[in-house]
């Protein structure tokens, strides 16, 4: 029945996305307890990186499902897995090689661009995927939540800005935009989700 | 906007799949478009048109 498929898919998804949250705060908590130490201990994190692997695969069964799947939606999901790992590694690698050493601030520069190149990935993966979507309904269902995304990141992050000022709030490093963005999207998700959109 | 898709697909024993195989769209912006969810684009409502033969004001109507 496709509604056992559907419901099934579900059921794997949200244990693999339960899975990948639980094991990338169990890496944070092994380095946080210095049970791990910086910066080659951090590949620890890579473990749970795994898992997102069969997350988006159980998540294109699910849109299978659901009736959402699309050639350009495949192709999305992969080249974000790819990116999500360039984004790991390139943090891992330019951790590792900055922690504990005198570097100038050229090479600081250039390390710094080792996570960025994976989150250019992933904004290229999103904006390919609106280029690439042929199915207009899907297309604006995205558009939609990417919209909700940036507006809410740009509110937060204003608010959040004179937080700061006035001293209430502590510093957040710029590179929180990303992630940022991501929970908005899946808040915009919702959003369509609840208009029936 | 309202439409009679539903009844032109239930007319010919089609599935939201079968029209969304045909319009080469996903199942769910069919579903969409029947619930008055989502109005399609010109391009789109006139594909469906061509589709059931029929023009596109015997298709869509006016709320």
């Amino acid at each position: 029945m496709p509604t056992d498929t559907a419901a099934s898919a579900k059921r794997a998804t949200s244990f693999w996305a339960t899975a990948f949250i639980l094991g990338m705060f169990g890496a944070g908590a092994l380095l946080f307890t210095n049970l791990i130490q910086p910066p080659w201990g951090m590949a620890v994190m890579l473990v749970p990186m795994l898992l997102l692997i069969p997350m988006v695969r159980a998540s294109e069964r699910m849109q299978r499902a659901a009736g959402s799947a699309s050639p350009a939606a495949a192709r999305y999901n992969r080249r974000m897995l790819a990116a999500s790992f360039a984004y790991v590694i390139g943090f891992l690698v330019a951790i590792a090689l900055f922690v504990d050493r005198e570097v100038s601030k050229p090479v600081a520069a250039m390390l710094s661009l080792l996570p960025t190149f994976g989150t250019f990935g992933m904004i290229w993966a999103m904006a390919r995927y609106v280029i690439e979507e042929s199915d207009e309904y899907l297309r604006v269902r995205t558009v939609n939540a990417a919209l909700v995304a940036t507006g809410l990141l740009l509110a937060t992050g204003t608010f959040w800005g004179f937080l700061t000022t006035f001293g209430v709030a502590p510093h957040v490093p710029m590179w929180a935009v990303v992630p940022t963005w991501a929970v908005g999207l899946g808040i915009g998700q919702l959003v369509n989700k609840v208009r029936g959109a | 906007m309202k439409n009679r898709l539903k009844v032109l697909r239930a007319e010919r024993d089609w599935s939201q799949g079968d029209l969304a195989e045909r319009l080469e769209v996903s199942r769910q912006s069919v579903n969409a478009i029947e619930t008055g969810k989502y109005d399609p684009s010109l391009p789109l409502a006139f594909r469906i048109a061509d589709l059931f033969g029929l023009p596109i004001e015997a298709i869509f109507l006016k709320d």
